[in-house]
């Protein structure tokens, strides 16, 4: 039984189609890296799993539950799906523990003393037990990332979504927070993840998707599909990007 | 956080208390023990048939002469001290029983007004300052201006001989203000009923009348047409009562006659500590609705701030609406809306409290809107998304991530609403509202001294509001730092 279920999913913005009818499936403990040139709908496949965006056809299934269904609690579903996003989106007005404990507190699922315990382990596990009391404002941007990622894990996900989580950092960072993914990827954890980053995709994926033009062009293991790509344009795009 | 919450409450409890009190004594005073108490609208600057003396009591021929009415005739009545303009509208929207405001009887007036008898005899002069001497008949008046004051015999009189002598006019709402333009060589000359010139010259009001007056109207005594009948037949018989035994002439010799009291002379330091206490008392007025109205502005601002940040399309539009009709419409054309056309259109009194607060308040919510959906839509989508994205409701999301945010980037412009409401206030002296503006106005129609009151004015209103700024400021330094 797959955890997540998409079948011919469509998202258009107005008369703009961005996702053109996908079809995926994910399993359980399954690590899937979605890649592509930009503007080919990776960001926006990712957000129509935890209902960020409205999808205009289709269905996702996560856990069994419909998430467009009316009687399914999308707050509920939400709970169980982490998401990392491009530009960390940390809250400025809390501290880096805050950040982390708000979640878990505010939704009742942990006491004070639990959620401050689960926080300080997360924060030791992405390595960033001396800055628990440091306010977002005064982190690099691997740190802003790896205290998101924390934040995420905080509410003790089955599911984790990962939205370009080293696109907007300096080169030199981003290697601590690839770590800090690769071991989750190790745990267990199902992953899906939007990037750009071919060289950690090839060594963390279970699967490789290939979207373009609101389509999944190709999907295998790394192996395929950077081996021996089969589409032209899968082709095209990679020898672009390897190049670079 | 908790600072914040202990504030708002204080605040609100505060307003209760205060916004409570007026309702409270005016239901009380509407059904006195014995009878009906007539509401009687009057002008506040128009001496020396009404004015405030220096204790802050209303006085003049029209004040002694409705007295002395009302105890003849055993009847109670209150003193509405609206403004010349204000009264005959407030009449007309039968926001008060009758009028006595030295009005000349016209025949335009009496298709909306009943008038009682005629109970003085006025005509219209011209006045120059007290140094010209070129000025001496409407002749010499071609190619200048002269100032009037608008609703008066004076401004008729002017109007009808404008063209055939060649000048123009400039219309005041206020006497002093008239003269001030006389004074200042604005104008020319003014029109004005010659009691009121005279005495005003016996004021030394800095003019002198140059012509004799001209046969004129009579003042009378007005009631909305086919209302309050009886209180009309208790004017006139109260007036033939006072013709007949004396005290009519005892009045009227009080401010005009040989005898009529001269002004005390006061230095300009004694008149700035005299007049002290009732532009202070003013300024509490002035805080006070500006206090109140920003409490509700608030209230709105946060009911229509959130509909248009949400989702609903019909909330927004409903918002959108809101924003755009109440920040269109000039505060002055609102004040007036309420407080005259509501009533009228729809037979009630409304209090001049409730006119107030909500002309201020209608006007700041709708800004107040803007400025808290500005400081919501200024927060990165990402947070709401992160928040959501953890599983929490909008709801949640909103107060805890969105707002405490929003907050902080609204907040400098919370203090530009706060004071620009309350310098908004003097806005609301055209209707009457006796706040700072008006308390001025009041003694200078008294003293005649605009630039000592005005200056007062102005330094008691730059105090405020440097303080509030202060205060504020702290208050955002302190939020800032979490």
């Amino acid at each position: 039984m797959g955890k997540i279920r998409v079948e011919a999913l469509k998202k258009s913005y107005g008369a703009n189609e961005v996702l053109k009818g996908i079809d995926l499936e994910v399993k359980e403990g399954e690590v899937v890296c979605v890649i592509g040139p930009s503007g080919s709908g990776k960001s926006t496949f990712l957000r129509c799993i935890n209902r960020l965006e409205d999808m205009t056809a289709g269905t996702v299934i996560v856990d069994d539950r419909d998430i467009n269904d009316p009687k399914t609690n999308i707050n509920k579903v939400r709970e169980n799906i982490g998401m990392v996003f491009q530009h960390f989106n940390l809250f400025p007005h809390f501290n880096v523990l805050k950040n982390i404990m708000f979640a878990p507190l505010e939704l009742g699922k942990q006491s004070e003393k639990e959620a401050r315990a689960t926080a300080l382990r997360l924060l030791e596990q992405v390595g960033l037990s001396d800055k628990a009391d440091a306010f977002p404002s005064q982190l690099s941007g691997g740190q802003k990332q790896r205290v998101a990622i924390a934040r995420a894990l905080a509410m003790n996900p089955d599911i984790m979504l990962f939205d370009e989580p080293t696109s907007a950092l300096d080169p030199e960072m981003v290697g601590e927070v690839l770590g800090v993914m690769n071991d989750l990827a190790r745990e267990g954890m199902t992953m899906m993840i939007v990037t750009h980053e071919m060289g950690f995709a090839r060594e963390v994926a279970d699967r490789v998707i290939f979207m373009d033009g609101g389509y999944i062009v190709e999907e295998g293991s790394p192996d395929q599909v950077f081996g021996s790509p089969k589409h032209e344009r899968t082709i095209s795009f990679l020898e672009k990007v390897l190049k670079a | 956080m908790k600072k914040m919450r202990t504030f708002f409450i204080i605040m609100s409890l505060l307003l209760l208390s205060i916004s409570g009190m007026p309702y409270l004594t005016a239901s009380s005073a509407a059904e006195p023990a014995s009878g009906k108490t007539y509401q009687i609208g009057t002008d506040v600057t128009f001496a020396p048939f009404e004015f405030q003396d220096a204790n802050g009591n209303f006085v003049g021929i029209d004040m002694d002469l409705m007295e002395a009415i009302a105890k003849d005739q055993d009847f109670k009545f209150e003193i509405k001290p609206l403004g010349f303009n204000a009264a005959v509208q407030a009449l007309e929207s039968r926001q008060v029983d009758g009028v006595i405001a030295g009005m000349s009887i016209t025949d335009e007036r009496k298709q909306k007004f009943d008038f009682s008898e005629p109970y003085y005899k006025s005509g219209v002069v011209m006045a120059v300052r007290e140094d010209q001497t070129k000025v001496k008949e409407y002749g010499d008046l071609k190619g200048k201006k002269v100032a009037v004051k608008t609703g008066t015999e004076g401004y008729t009189f002017a109007q009808s001989i404008a063209s055939k002598y060649g000048f123009t006019i400039v219309p005041f709402d206020e006497s002093v203000q008239m003269y001030d333009d006389v004074k200042t060589g604005n104008s020319i000359a003014c029109f004005d009923d010659f009691p009121v010139l005279a005495y005003g010259v016996k004021q030394k009001n800095g003019l002198k009348i140059v012509t004799k007056m001209e046969e004129g109207g009579s003042y009378g005594f007005a009631v909305s047409k086919g209302q309050n009948k009886e209180l009309l037949e208790k004017f006139n018989a109260g007036l033939a009562n006072l013709h007949a035994n004396g005290e009519y002439e005892r009045i009227t010799d009080k401010y005009t006659g040989v005898n009529a009291e001269e002004p005390a002379k006061q230095s300009r330091l004694g008149l700035m500590v005299n007049s002290l206490p009732p532009l202070l008392k003013g300024l509490g007025k002035t805080l006070l609705y500006t206090i109140i109205s920003l409490f509700f502005a608030f209230i709105l601002g946060l009911i229509f701030g959130f509909m248009k940040v949400g989702q609903n399309k019909w909330l927004r539009s409903i918002a959108t609406v809101f924003v755009d009709l109440f920040r269109g419409i000039p505060l002055i054309v609102l004040a007036f809306f309420i407080y005259f056309g509501i009533p009228q259109a729809f037979g009630f009194k409304m209090p001049l409290f409730l006119a107030a607060v909500l002309t201020l308040s209608l006007n700041a919510g709708a800004y107040v809107t803007e400025i808290i959906r500005g400081g919501i839509q200024s927060i990165d989508r990402g947070q709401m998304e992160a928040a959501r994205s953890l599983g929490l409701p909008y709801r949640k999301a909103m107060i805890k991530i969105i707002i405490p945010q929003a907050v902080r980037i609204m907040i400098p412009s919370f203090i530009n609403q706060l004071v620009i409401t309350l310098k908004d206030t003097s806005i609301l002296s055209v209707i009457g509202l006796v706040e700072l503006t008006q308390s001025g106005k009041i003694i200078i129609a008294r003293t005649f001294e605009s630039f000592i009151i005005w200056a007062e004015v102005a330094i008691l209103y730059l105090i405020v509001i440097t303080i509030l700024t202060k205060i504020s400021n702290r208050l955002e330094r302190k939020m800032s730092n979490g």
